[in-house]
C-alpha cells in the first residue's frame, strides 16, 4: 500500500497471531504511510479487534509468526507503555471505568509519561489545565470531565468522545481506533469525527476499524481494506466501502470459501 | 498477676502520677488489675485473637517509662502536616503535653485538659465520666490500661457549641534507652447538639520499636455530631493497640475514619453502643499492609435502639506478605426494630504472599430491620492495568494510580484537602 516517497509509518508483514488456541489472524500484510487513513472492514470476527489490540500490546495475544514495524522500529518487542510513549494510540472499543481515578490527573500522568520518555519537560499542572480547556472545546465536552474520574457513569457515546479527548491531548503518531463509531448517535458520531477530522495531518497516519461504511461519510479514508477469515483479501480506495455498503460482507465471504 | 508475669508485662504497670491520685482512681487500677489476674492472656483460641499472636509483641519487652519525656521541638515540626489548620494537642507517652500544644482560646464551652488538671478542676465530673463508655466490656489491653491509669486527656464540648477548627490529638510514642510501651487515655464528650471534628493522629518518632495501647471514649448526647479521623502513621518497628469505645445518645452522629499506614503490628478494637434511637454511625477504613506488617481491625457494633443506622466500610490493600484481619459483628438487639446496618469489606490483594481473614457477621434479634454485609478480596484487573498502560503510563505507576484510586473512596472522606494530600504520598510512598 505504501506509496513511493511516503515515509512508512507502520509496516505489517505475514503477521499471524491467536487468542488462546485459536488463531484469529492469518497471515495479514499492510502498509500505512505517513499521513494516511486506512479504513479496516470486515464481518463480525474476521480479527479487526484482534489487529487493534496487537498493535497496542495487550496480553493474551499471542503473536506467532510475521513482524510490525512502526516508525522503523520492531512494535512487537516493545511494551505497551513503550507503544504509546513512541506515538501509538488506541482508541478503545470499550473504555473502561477507573474509578476513584481523576480524568485530569490521568491524563497529565499520560502526557507527562510519554514527554518525560521522550526527553521533553513536564508539563505543570496550570499549564496542561489550559490545554485540556483548549481542548475540551473541540469535542464539545464539559468542564465537568475534568474533575470526574475517568470514565465512570460515563454514557457508550461519553466514553467514545473521551477516548477522541484523549487522543487529542496525546497527539499520536498513528492512532487506531477501534469501533469508535458504534453505539453512536448521529450527534455524537458528528462531534466524534469532527474531532478525529480536526487531528488530520501529514505527519498522523490512522486506522479506522469498523463494521459500517457510516462512519466513512463523515472520515474520508485514503485505503479502505476489508479483513475477512484473519487476511486482508480486498483494498481498495472509498468506493470499496461504498461496494461493501451496497452489497454487505456476503459475496466477500462467498469468493473467499470459493 | 501470674498472665501479667509470665508474659513479661510487669514493666508496663509502673505509670509516672500526674500528683496525689484520689481513692477512686486507686480503687479503678485495682480492680482493673484484679480482674487481669483471673483473665489469660489473649490467646488464639479466642475467636477475636484467633488470627493475632501476641508472641511478636511480648518479645519485644515493653517497658512503660519511668521519666518524663519531651521531644525537641524540631523533631514535633516534622510531624506536623503542612496546611493543616488545627488547634493541636499533644500527648507523649500518655501524657498531656501543654507546652507542645496550641496556646490559642477556644470558646468558653469547651474544656480541654489532662486529667490531671481535670482532678483539679472538677473531679467529680472525671469520676463519673471516666469508664462510662466502656462499661463493663473492657477488653484485655483495655484493662491493662486502666491497671496504669496516669495522665491522658479529656475533651468536653458544651451544649450546642459548634467548633468549626477542627481538634488534633497527636499520640507520640518515644523513649531513650528501653523499648517503650505508652499507655494514653482520651476522653471525649459532646453535649447536646454539639459538633465538632476530631483528628487523632498515631505518629512515630524514630525508628526503634515502640507501643502505644491507647483506650479512647468517647460519648455523644442527644442530637451530637463528630467527625473523628484516625491515622495511624507510625514506623513499621511499632505495635499499636487501640481500643475506641463509642456511646450514642438519640439523633446523634459519628462519623469515623480509621486509615492504618503503619506498624508491624496494629490491633484497633472498635465498639460502638446505639443506645438511642436515630442514632447514625458511620465508620471506614483503609487499611494498607506492606510485608512484614500486620493490621488488626475488629469491630463490634450494637444496635440497641429502635431505628439507628450504621454503616461499616473498609478496604484493604496488601502487598507483599502483608497481613490483615477485618472481624466486624453488628448486634441488633430485640427492641431495635427498623435498625438498618450495612457491612462491606474490599480487599486489593497485590500479592500472591499477602494474606486477609475477613469476617463479618450479623446477628439480628429483632424481626424488622435492614441489614447486610459482603467481602470481596479481588486483584487489579488486568484490563484496567492495560488501559493506563496503553496511555504511555509505566505499569509500576500505574498500579499505584490504581490502587490510589481503590482508596479513594475512604482517603475522600477526609475533611481536610492537606491531609488528603498527605495520606495519598504516604500511600504511594508504602506502594513503592
Amino acid at each position: 500500500m505504501s506509496q513511493s516517497g511516503v515515509t512508512s509509518m507502520l509496516s505489517i508483514k505475514g503477521l499471524r497471531a491467536n487468542v488462546g488456541e485459536r488463531e484469529i489472524l492469518q497471515g495479514l500484510d499492510l502498509e500505512v504511510g505517513a499521513g494516511e487513513v486506512h479504513a479496516i472492514m470486515g464481518p463480525n470476527g474476521s480479527g479487526k479487534s484482534t489487529l487493534a489490540h496487537v498493535l497496542a500490546g495487550r496480553e493474551g495475544y499471542t503473536v506467532t509468526a510475521g513482524s510490525i514495524r512502526f516508525l522503523g522500529e520492531d512494535l512487537l518487542a516493545l511494551a505497551p507503555e513503550e507503544r504509546a510513549q513512541r506515538g501509538l494510540f488506541l482508541a478503545f472499543q470499550y473504555p473502561v471505568e477507573l474509578p476513584g481515578v481523576n480524568n485530569t490527573y490521568f491524563l497529565r500522568t499520560a502526557l507527562n509519561s510519554i514527554r518525560r520518555a521522550r526527553g521533553e519537560p513536564e508539563l505543570d499542572a496550570v499549564s496542561f489545565l489550559r490545554l485540556m480547556r483548549e481542548k475540551l472545546k473541540i469535542l464539545h465536552l464539559d468542564d465537568s470531565l475534568l474533575k470526574r474520574p475517568v470514565n465512570v457513569g460515563f454514557s457508550g457515546g461519553e466514553k467514545k468522545r473521551n477516548e477522541i479527548f484523549q487522543m487529542t491531548i496525546l497527539e499520536p503518531s498513528l492512532a487506531i481506533l477501534d469501533e469508535t463509531d458504534s453505539g453512536l448517535d448521529i450527534d455524537a458520531l458528528r462531534l466524534v469525527a469532527d474531532g478525529i477530522n480536526a487531528l488530520r495531518s501529514a505527519q498522523r497516519s490512522m486506522i479506522l476499524v469498523t463494521h459500517y461504511q457510516r462512519l466513512l461519510d463523515y472520515i474520508q479514508p485514503d485505503y479502505v481494506h476489508v479483513l475477512a477469515g484473519g487476511r486482508i483479501i480486498r483494498s481498495g480506495g472509498k468506493e470499496l466501502a461504498l461496494e461493501l455498503e451496497q452489497r454487505g460482507y456476503g459475496w466477500i465471504e462467498a469468493e473467499l470459501a470459493a | 498477676m501470674n498472665a501479667l508475669l509470665d508474659a513479661g508485662l510487669a514493666p508496663w504497670l509502673r505509670a509516672i502520677d500526674p500528683g496525689p491520685i484520689p481513692a477512686w482512681w486507686q480503687e479503678r487500677r485495682r480492680r482493673a488489675l484484679e480482674s487481669l489476674q483471673t483473665r489469660p492472656l489473649p490467646h488464639s483460641k479466642e475467636e477475636s485473637w484467633r488470627y493475632t499472636s501476641l508472641n511478636a509483641l511480648l518479645d519485644q519487652g515493653f517497658t512503660a517509662p519511668v521519666q518524663p519525656f519531651t521531644p525537641p521541638p524540631a523533631e514535633l515540626d516534622a510531624l506536623l502536616i503542612p496546611g493543616l489548620d488545627t488547634h493541636r494537642l499533644v500527648l507523649v507517652n500518655g501524657c498531656f503535653a501543654p507546652e507542645l500544644s496550641s496556646s490559642t482560646p477556644l470558646p468558653e464551652a469547651v474544656r480541654i485538659g489532662g486529667l490531671s488538671n481535670w482532678l483539679a478542676d472538677d473531679p467529680d465530673l472525671l469520676e463519673d465520666w471516666l469508664g462510662t463508655a466502656i462499661d463493663g466490656k473492657a477488653a484485655f489491653f483495655t484493662l491493662l490500661n486502666e491497671a496504669t491509669l496516669a495522665d491522658g486527656l479529656a475533651i468536653w464540648v458544651g451544649r450546642g457549641l459548634v467548633i468549626e477548627q477542627p481538634l488534633e490529638v497527636i499520640h507520640i510514642c518515644s523513649g531513650q534507652a528501653e523499648p517503650p510501651v505508652a499507655q494514653p487515655r482520651l476522653l471525649v464528650h459532646l453535649e447536646a447538639g454539639a459538633q465538632t471534628t476530631l483528628i487523632e493522629r498515631y505518629v512515630g518518632l524514630g525508628k526503634t520499636p515502640t507501643c502505644t495501647n491507647a483506650v479512647i471514649e468517647v460519648s455523644l448526647a442527644r442530637d451530637a455530631v463528630l467527625r473523628h479521623e484516625r491515622i495511624q502513621t507510625e514506623s513499621n518497628q511499632a505495635f499499636h493497640l487501640s481500643g475506641l469505645y463509642l456511646v450514642q445518645d438519640p439523633g446523634s452522629r459519628y462519623q469515623g475514619i480509621q486509615i492504618g499506614l503503619g506498624g508491624r503490628w496494629a490491633r484497633t478494637e472498635l465498639n460502638v453502643r446505639l443506645q438511642g434511637p436515630h442514632a447514625e454511625c458511620l465508620l471506614s477504613g483503609l487499611y494498607v499492609a506492606g510485608d512484614g506488617q500486620l493490621l488488626d481491625y475488629h469491630l463490634d457494633i450494637e444496635h440497641r435502639a429502635p431505628a439507628c443506622r450504621s454503616l461499616e466500610h473498609f478496604k484493604g490493600i496488601l502487598s507483599g506478605r502483608g497481613r490483615a484481619v477485618f472481624d466486624g459483628r453488628v448486634l441488633v438487639a430485640r427492641a431495635a426494630q427498623k435498625s438498618d446496618a450495612t457491612m462491606t469489606n474490599r480487599n486489593l490483594m497485590l500479592s500472591e504472599e499477602a494474606e486477609v481473614d475477613a469476617k463479618p457477621q450479623l446477628e439480628i434479634n429483632a424481626d424488622d430491620v435492614q441489614c447486610s454485609h459482603g467481602t470481596t478480596v479481588g486483584q487489579i484487573e488486568p484490563e484496567l492495568l492495560f488501559y493506563l498502560r496503553a496511555r504511555g503510563i509505566e505499569a509500576r505507576l500505574a498500579r499505584r494510580i490504581l490502587c490510589l484510586g481503590f482508596a479513594s473512596e475512604i482517603i475522600d472522606q477526609i475533611a481536610d484537602e492537606s491531609l488528603r494530600g498527605h495520606l495519598n504520598s504516604v500511600i504511594g510512598q508504602r506502594l513503592g
